[in-house]
């Protein structure tokens, strides 16, 4: 038998407890949304950009389409045989009149 | 019963279980952006790549707005090497005799101070209506800082201008992703000779931060931010307007109006330069419920090139509008900070509104110029609130 007062034990739960909730959390904010474009959206648009500037976009099919073909003619790498579904996928994640995506802050300085 | 030594040994234990668990919670606080931007606190981010982050409302309560609280606008990444003592800075183009300038050359010229509100154009952009492409600024892509730098105007000197200089071109180094165009753009040379106009190596007293564009950057007081290059390395003087991406199409608005939603042919447009008048109320925030007693109403107003003349505060949804008291603090290019005492007569729904009136009669308007890109916006600015009984 342990002779451990249970604080470790007690502790050791927490951690087992925390760590499947994180893991169970949605998906982060900043990852783009499931689709059967997503792989190919963070392919095209997070080689650069953050999710974030496409979840805050509220835009109508024709603007994503100049969008797209803006990002592609600087260097987004979109297959041809792809640009009309990444547009439908833009254009019924975030189209016109969607609630606008919250956005984060950043709280202080990290701690080094 | 418990030891101290046991407790002490199985504290460490739990220590370590702990530094197990940190990197998972630094993790999810990584994804979620609310963690840590060393130099910069309590913003909004629009975006972290590349960075782009507003000011909250409720730092708009100070004429000079501290370097962490101060917007950050990157159009790509920012410089992956900057050594202060390799950078140079080149003046060449239309001129006599080019130059190379080191930070120590720039630091060894007499350095002129300007009081600045730095506006991003497209801030505002998330108020139109149809929605345009962009980083979705709401009111806080703008500050107030004290910018020190040699004049721009006393490199040209030294350079000699050639009387075919017309305009003068601003090169950062910022990283430029794939095939984007290299962020350029250029001033028309009266702009560029303004006494104000500097390059830039001091925010509020210190060197500019790498945000913020260190070492140096150009500052053109008045105008939009995208004017005031960042990172910069390259003064060209040119005989004609520069054209590149972020001067045409980038950066233009229409010469006509055009309806919400609708399109504009790229030579039926203007560069932006001139920022126009604007109010932001700082306080109370858009949707808070407050005790029925005095509300304290406050914000700023800044007028690009023009003087704040005055600010006007309604709290009946514009039905009435009273004057709101200025703050004692000015300077030419710089904001005023404004307040307005208000004793709500009843509990109830109100709709506070600011507007602000510029030494030219300039006052804001009451609908959105709407645009393709969302630049310019000032319609005047309202919060809605809620005073309990």
């Amino acid at each position: 038998m342990s002779k451990r007062s249970g604080f470790v034990e007690i502790v050791i739960a927490l951690v087992g407890l925390t760590v499947p909730w994180l893991w169970g959390q949605p998906p982060p904010p900043s990852d783009l949304p499931l689709g059967d474009m997503q792989g190919k959206a963070r392919t095209a648009c997070l080689e650069c950009h953050d999710g974030r500037i496409i979840l805050q976009q509220r835009l109508s099919k024709a603007t994503w389409t100049k969008e797209v073909d803006k990002m592609t003619k600087w260097g987004a790498v979109v297959d041809p045989a792809d640009r009309d579904a990444l547009i439908e996928y833009l254009s019924v994640n975030f189209p016109a009149g969607k609630a606008p995506e919250p956005a984060a802050r950043v709280l202080g300085q990290k701690k080094r | 019963m418990i030891s101290r030594r046991d407790l002490l040994k199985e504290a460490s234990f739990a220590a370590a279980a702990v530094g197990m668990v940190h990197p998972v919670l630094n993790w999810a606080a990584d994804q979620d952006g609310v963690s840590a931007l060393p130099g910069k606190e309590g913003m909004i981010v629009r975006s972290f790549r590349f960075l782009d982050l507003e000011m909250p409302t409720e730092f708009m309560n100070s004429w000079i707005t501290p370097v962490p609280h101060f917007f950050v606008r990157n159009h790509m990444f920012e410089p992956s090497t900057l050594n202060a003592a390799e950078w140079r800075l080149s003046v060449g183009g239309e001129v006599e005799k080019p130059l190379t300038l080191s930070l120590a050359d720039l630091q060894k010229i007499e350095a002129h101070s300007v009081t600045n509100t730095l506006e991003c154009a497209g801030n505002g952009r998330a108020f139109l209506n149809p929605n345009v492409p962009g980083v979705q600024w709401q009111r806080g892509a703008v500050g107030n800082a004290r910018f020190s730098g040699p004049r721009l105007r006393d490199l040209l000197e030294r350079a000699v201008v050639k009387t075919t200089g017309k305009h003068v071109l601003f090169h950062g180094l910022d990283d430029v992703p794939g095939k984007v165009p290299p962020f350029i753009r250029s001033i028309p040379i009266e702009k560029a000779i303004d006494g104000d106009t500097v390059v830039a190596t001091q925010m509020n007293g210190t060197p500019l931060t790498k945000h913020h564009g260190f070492p140096a950057r150009a500052l053109v007081p008045g105008w939009i931010g995208a004017a005031s290059c960042k990172w910069l390395s390259e003064v060209k003087v040119l005989d004609k307007e520069f054209e590149g991406n972020f001067m045409k199409p980038g950066y233009r608005m229409p010469n006509r109006t055009i309806e919400p939603g609708g399109s504009i042919n790229p030579e039926e447009t203007h560069p932006i330069t001139v920022l126009n008048v604007k109010s932001v109320i700082a306080s109370p925030n858009d949707g808070t419920t407050l005790k029925h007693s005095p509300v304290p109403i406050h914000g700023v107003a800044w007028a690009g090139e023009a003087d704040v003349a005055k600010v006007e505060v309604s709290t009946d949804s514009g039905a009435t509008w009273n004057p709101a008291q200025l703050g004692s603090e000015d300077a030419h290019y710089a904001w005023r900070l404004w307040s307005y005492s208000w004793k709500p007569a009843k509990a109830g729904d109100y709709v506070i509104m600011a507007r602000a009136t510029d030494s030219q009669g300039r006052s804001q308007p009451q609908t959105a110029a709407w645009n393709p890109s969302g630049y310019l916006y000032n319609v005047i600015d309202q919060v809605k609130i809620r005073v309990q009984a």
